[in-house]
């Protein structure tokens, strides 16, 4: 599989949370208004102008307490539900060269709830326009040669870039050195997550869904696609 | 201050092909041609590297500067040169660019008279000239040439400073001198707390 | 720092302790999980979970202000279990020197006591000394008065029952750090400690590093790579203010504030510079008056001649004993003594420990200087909460400097690397650079003493030629730091000629006749002929390819990137770690990082190379201090309770408290101990996204975003117990204030069980304030901090206090 990917190693991620300031930087975002909910995460969730955010969750397992990081972001599907749902390239297409799944202003013409509803990882956020925004994987840096804001700017190998092969033997051998650790979804996204413990303790999003793989990835995300009511139900 | 990206599009005339500009600013084009332009830098932005100014791991960071426009900052990120951090920087640093393209700056002297309940702005020259004359009469008028013990200490205490580590060394020098020429003793800075 | 940044991914084992550095040193990170994966353990002691504690192997919570008990527990454990490195405890430290007999310890005092003035009688504290002057020995450790033998005698009272009764951490937690810790005593392997202000902020603070420093000696982890006793300063440029010593009781390179005593040159040399009979012992304080007459050259320039002892006379002398501290500083301030007040890039409204009373404080002033970057609660703190503009008469001069970015300089960095930043934009509108702001003072003031004035000796004498084109020119200052030749100046020994106006090449060039200026001896070897060292950007690693990069910036002192580094090889020079080295004896010269001296190695302790000299060689005797009868609170640390504590009766001792802490009595100053209106257990920190009081960083969007609100963190049991819901806002309040703030309700806090009774503890972060965010409602956590002071450095006891949370 050509183009590039990410992995995500969350055992040596400590939220300083340099990522989710580098991505706003880079694109030049606003701040939101926020308030401490008792949660170090803020924003509280993704939004039309934050791609990036680093989930909190404290989380007791066999009597050990772990505070669980989990740097979310757009997963650039290999067979993206979102852009199926859109049927629209000028709105959403995928990069040849990288593999990137990239919103366009276009995105404004669409029915945004359809195609929120339809991302497996809860990801694309609207505008009050109706206008679609989420990560780009800084697709103009990479293809200046340079790595993606956030993980330029990443100090522990948290956030890793590369070519697809690259990033599969890296998730490959960082899973063998680690006890327990599981890779996401690694076989139909860009973005490897590698965990530890059970992938909804990070956030209930952090896998697509449990056991759809009898069928392949891309068939089973169009099913998920397709009966909205039944997604939405799932949301 | 405001220079944006987009401002900067509109100066290189770049990227005009492809899928339509929105003119939203967060769209993908005048991000695409701001990489480009970064890799254009000697053209258009001044590239200069600085150590990041908050915590003491002492992180470098790349501050691009616009050639055109006003002048100011348009990107600062991790210098992957740098020994310690090899272009990491936190969520501080992540955000430099944050601190110096701020509207929150203080941008001009400001005096407040005794019992005023406003700040009025002043010119440079009228606040040093001022600061100056306080310190001189604060400072003739409490200067103790010698202790109770009759020792020569040639010192004010009714006057003092604290601050910076924030300072370069430079600057920490020249105003540990100034100060301990003047005859300071109570001189502190963050070191002590 | 002893090392560095890179040098902690040589660590086999890291104690992090009295610091959060996955929060306030992100980067550092890095390198930790570089030793992580190669098998080195982490270690958590705190008494929250922090986001470092989520890396950690182990983690194991312990009350605040009871660091002393866990760690002389570890001393214990070390010695019990003969973990220690014994040819290099006998070598290098004071373990084998012999005490006078007039010390003891007994009751929780040592020997000297006065309980009315609370001091000691340090006298009682000496060595025993053989007929030539030098300490009598016992390198083979046996003598019951050697320090080795004292040093037992006194931690064997700190067994690990006790232990987890003072600080709450259980006996098995205990253990498992004990354990993975001390197991880097064994030879070529490596134990490096990271603390912060969780160590300092108390009223035992300086001997919380000590028993570190301590046992980092009996395991031998001085000098290594991947060892050391790592500070971890909290501002880009902490490391270089001190080094430049904006401070009271030093002058620049740590040369000492003049006494009144010390009437005259001649008698301030004498008394500061360090006499030892032994002649392997280097003594380099003996070069004392190079340094100081080369730092009056660098003040005062042609000026200062030698008829007028080179300006020594003109600057201000302190009082003996009395201390001059930022504690005194707002405490005279209470007391309406200060008139003028300069307050440049610091806030004090903020930062300092009850805040509230040098708030009040500044009411007295007659004016106040404020620069700074953005507006924030010391230059605003007249119509700050509870202030009334029109009954307050200081007038306030706001002077905004430019950001570090918009300027040219150099900053030094924990590591001790001071690193060269340039210039990106010009300063935004009419901001000036820091150093132009003081130069054009500088240059008003001459000009009003021009005319007349009090004594106006030192400004019209004080060099102040550092501007270009009429700015301020930072390259002029850093070579004056260097230092100069002034003359003509041949040194035969070392063959080598010098022209008058050359730069320093190093300060082993310096002399005590006028002929050399240096403003600080430690940095002369920076700014050379060769260039700016500070701007070197050489990839290249050193031959021992631990990190060192010798070619990148510059580190004092002369290049020295691991100091101690003779501790780190044995007696013949050969390095204790043989992969991961330091130095090495060639037997010709040393190679790897810039020893600590050339002189060859020892060769042996019986009868050392005469060439040869100790491994600390800047400790009088050349020994590093397991014994140290230099501190004002003993010469072993021993474990008191915070000023403010949850318990009567301290578990160690009848001293409850330390019995020299600096306390202070105005109306302000209320402190309050065991009183049920405050029941719990008080500390302060930092997280990631804001800086020290957030002045910098709180009118910054991005950054508020994330860290919107002052908070404070309980125990689910706590917020059980008070009916606090998570999210919700509460009251917290002290003997000293109030703040209001939001409840985080967590698993990262667990109540301790100290003795027998149960102890909750809160913490709260101390980076917010009420100028920003404009809401005006996130006040600083130091409005509860009390103002109490370690009597060696009278550093604040903010991070153990005792205060309540309730309901609004």
């Amino acid at each position: 599989m050509p183009g590039k990917s990410f992995f995500v190693d969350t055992t040596v991620c400590t939220a300083c949370r340099g990522c989710q300031v580098a991505c706003k930087q880079w694109h030049g975002l606003p701040a939101e208004k926020t308030v401490n909910r008792g949660s170090y995460q803020n924003p509280a969730d993704l939004s039309f102008v934050t791609y990036k955010l680093v989930r909190f969750e404290e989380v007791v397992v066999k009597k050990k307490l772990k505070w669980l990081f989990f740097a979310d972001q757009c997963r650039h599907c290999l067979e993206p539900p979102c852009e199926m749902t859109a049927d629209d390239p000028t709105a959403i297409f995928r990069d040849s060269a990288t593999g990137a799944v990239l919103y366009t202003a276009n995105t404004k013409k669409l029915d945004a709830q359809a195609v929120i509803d339809s991302c497996p990882y809860n990801i694309p956020r609207a505008a009050k326009d109706g206008t679609l925004a989420k990560c780009d994987m800084c697709i103009d840096r990479v293809e200046n040669g340079l790595l993606p804001a956030c993980v330029k700017t990443c100090p522990t190998g948290a956030m890793n870039f590369g070519s697809r092969k690259e990033m599969l033997a890296l998730a490959k051998k960082r899973k063998a050195k680690v006890k327990g650790a599981k890779l996401l979804d690694a076989g139909d996204i860009r973005v490897i997550y590698m965990v530890t413990e059970d992938p909804k303790l990070y956030h209930k999003f952090a896998v697509a869904s449990i056991g759809a793989f009898d069928v392949s990835r891309a068939v089973a995300m169009k099913r998920m696609v397709r009966p909205l009511t039944d997604l939405t139900a799932r949301l | 201050m405001k220079i944006t990206r987009r401002e900067f599009v509109q100066i290189s005339g770049a990227t005009a092909a492809g899928l339509a500009v929105s003119g939203l600013g967060f769209d993908l084009w005048p991000v695409k041609s701001h990489a480009q332009m970064l890799k254009l830098k000697t053209k258009y932005a001044k590239e200069t590297l600085t150590i990041c100014p908050y915590c003491a791991v002492g992180c470098g960071a790349i501050v691009h500067t616009s050639k055109k426009g006003d002048g100011r900052v348009i990107n600062i990120e991790g210098d992957p040169d740098h020994v310690i951090s090899r272009g990491s920087l936190c969520a501080k640093g992540a955000g430099l660019s944050g601190l110096s393209e701020n509207e929150n700056r203080l941008l001009e002297p400001m005096y407040r008279a005794p019992y005023a309940k406003e700040w009025k702005t002043v010119s440079w020259d009228w606040a040093l000239t001022e600061v100056a004359k306080r310190v001189k009469k604060t400072r003739d008028a409490t200067f103790t040439k010698k202790n109770k013990k009759g020792q020569v200490v040639n010192r004010t205490t009714d006057i003092v400073s604290v601050g910076s580590a924030a300072l370069d060394n430079e600057e920490c020098w020249i105003y540990q001198a100034l100060m301990r020429a003047l005859g300071l003793v109570y001189i502190e800075h963050q070191a002590r707390i | 720092m002893t090392n560095h940044w890179i040098d902690i991914g040589n660590s086999d084992c890291i104690l992090i302790s009295g610091s959060n550095a996955a929060e306030n040193h992100p980067i550092s990170f890095k390198y930790v999980v570089k030793a992580m994966r190669k098998g080195a353990k982490l270690i958590s002691v705190d008494p929250r979970f922090t986001r470092t504690s989520s890396k950690a192997d182990i983690f194991a919570p312990m009350r605040s202000g009871t660091d002393i008990a866990l760690l002389g527990g570890m001393i214990k454990y070390i010695l019990d279990n003969k973990l220690y490195n014994k040819k290099y405890v006998s070598a290098y430290t004071n373990a084998p020197f012999i005490v006078g007999k007039k010390f003891s310890f007994k009751n929780g005092l040592f020997s000297g006591y006065n309980r009315k003035a609370r001091k000691y009688d340090k006298s009682t504290w000496a060595f025993a000394m053989d007929k030539k002057g030098v300490p009598k020995m016992d390198r083979g450790l046996k003598d019951p008065r050697c320090v080795f033998q004292l040093l037992k005698k006194h931690y064997s009272r700190y067994n690990t029952k006790l232990v987890s009764q003072i600080t709450g951490t259980s006996e098995a937690d205990l253990k498992k750090v004990y354990k993975a810790y001390t197991a880097t005593g064994k030879t070529g392997k490596a134990g490096t400690i990271m603390y912060a202000m969780g160590w300092t902020q108390h009223t035992v603070g300086t001997q919380n590093i000590r028993t570190m420093a301590m046992i980092q000696l009996l395991l031998g982890n001085i000098g290594v790579a991947g060892g050391g006793v790592n500070a971890l300063r909290g501002e880009s440029n902490v490391q270089g203010s001190t080094d430049h010593c904006l401070l009271w009781h030093i002058w620049p390179g740590y040369l000492k504030t003049p006494r009144a005593s010390n009437v005259s040159l001649a008698a301030y040399n004498k008394k500061w510079t360090p006499k030892s009979k032994d002649p392997i012992s280097a003594n380099w304080w003996q070069n004392y008056p190079k340094y100081s007459v080369s730092m009056l050259k660098s003040f005062f320039g042609d000026n200062a001649t030698k008829a007028k002892a080179f300006g020594y006379n003109w600057l201000p002398k302190v009082d003996d004993g009395k201390a001059y501290s930022w504690l005194d500083l707002f405490d005279e301030m209470y007391k309406g003594t200060v008139k003028g007040f300069f307050a440049w890039g610091q806030n004090p409204a903020c930062s300092g420990a009850n805040a509230g009373k040098n708030r009040q404080a500044m009411k007295n002033l007659d004016w106040m200087v404020n620069v700074n970057i953005f507006d924030n609660e010391t230059g605003s703190f007249w119509h700050g909460p509870g202030m009334n503009p029109s009954t307050i008469k200081t007038e306030v001069f706001m002077l905004p400097c430019c950001v570090s970015f918009e300027k040219e300089g150099s900053v030094t960095n924990s590591g001790r690397w001071s690193q060269w930043r340039y210039q990106g934009p010009k300063p935004l509108g009419n901001t000036k650079a820091d150093g132009d702001i003081m130069m054009e003072l500088g240059f008003k003031l001459k000009e009003l003493y021009k005319k007349s004035g009090v004594f106006p000796e030192p400004i019209m004498n004080l060099k102040w030629d550092y501007m270009t084109n009429g700015m301020y020119d930072s390259h002029k200052v850093a070579k004056e730091i260097n230092g100069y030749f002034l003359k003509n100046v041949d040194f035969p020994k070392k063959k080598k000629s010098f022209k008058k106006g050359q730069l320093v090449p190093s300060f082993a060039y310096l002399k005590a006749d006028g002929s050399t200026s240096s403003g600080n001896w430690l940095y002369c070897n920076s700014y050379t002929e060769k260039g700016n060292m500070a701007a070197r950007r050489g990839q290249e690693d050193a031959v021992n390819k631990i990190g060192l990069y010798p070619k990148f910036s510059w580190c004092w002192p002369v290049n020295r990137r691991i100091i101690y580094n003779r501790a780190s090889v044995d007696l013949k020079g050969r390095p204790w770690d043989k992969k991961d080295w330091v130095v090495k004896w060639t037997g010709k010269k040393w190679i790897g990082d810039v020893p600590d001296g050339g002189w060859p190695p020892l060769g042996s302790l019986e009868k050392p190379n005469p060439k040869s000299k100790w491994a600390f060689i800047m400790r009088k005797h050349g020994h590093a201090q397991i014994f140290g009868p230099g501190r004002a609170d003993g010469p072993f640390p021993e474990h008191y309770e915070p000023l403010e504590c949850p318990i009567e009766k301290n578990f160690m001792s009848k001293e409850r408290m330390n019995p020299t802490a600096a306390v202070y009595a105005t109306d302000a100053d209320a402190y309050l101990t065991c009183d049920p209106r405050y029941p719990l257990v008080g500390t302060t920190y930092r997280v990631v996204e804001h800086w020290q009081t957030g002045a910098m960083t709180r009118p910054q969007p991005w950054l508020l975003e994330m860290q919107p609100q002052v908070f404070v963190e309980m125990s689910e049991k706590l917020a059980k117990l008070k009916g606090i819901k998570n999210g919700e806002r509460v009251l917290a309040t002290s003997a000293r204030g109030s703040l209001e703030c939001t409840a985080i309700v967590t698993k990262r806090f667990k109540p301790f069980k100290i003795g027998k009774n149960v102890v909750h503890q809160v913490g709260f972060p101390w980076c917010f304030g009420w100028r920003w965010p404009e809401t005006g409602k996130e006040e600083s956590a130091n409005l509860l901090t009390p103002a109490v002071g370690d009597p060696n450095t009278r550093i604040p006891e903010t991070k153990a206090f005792m205060c309540n949370v309730s309901k609004l």
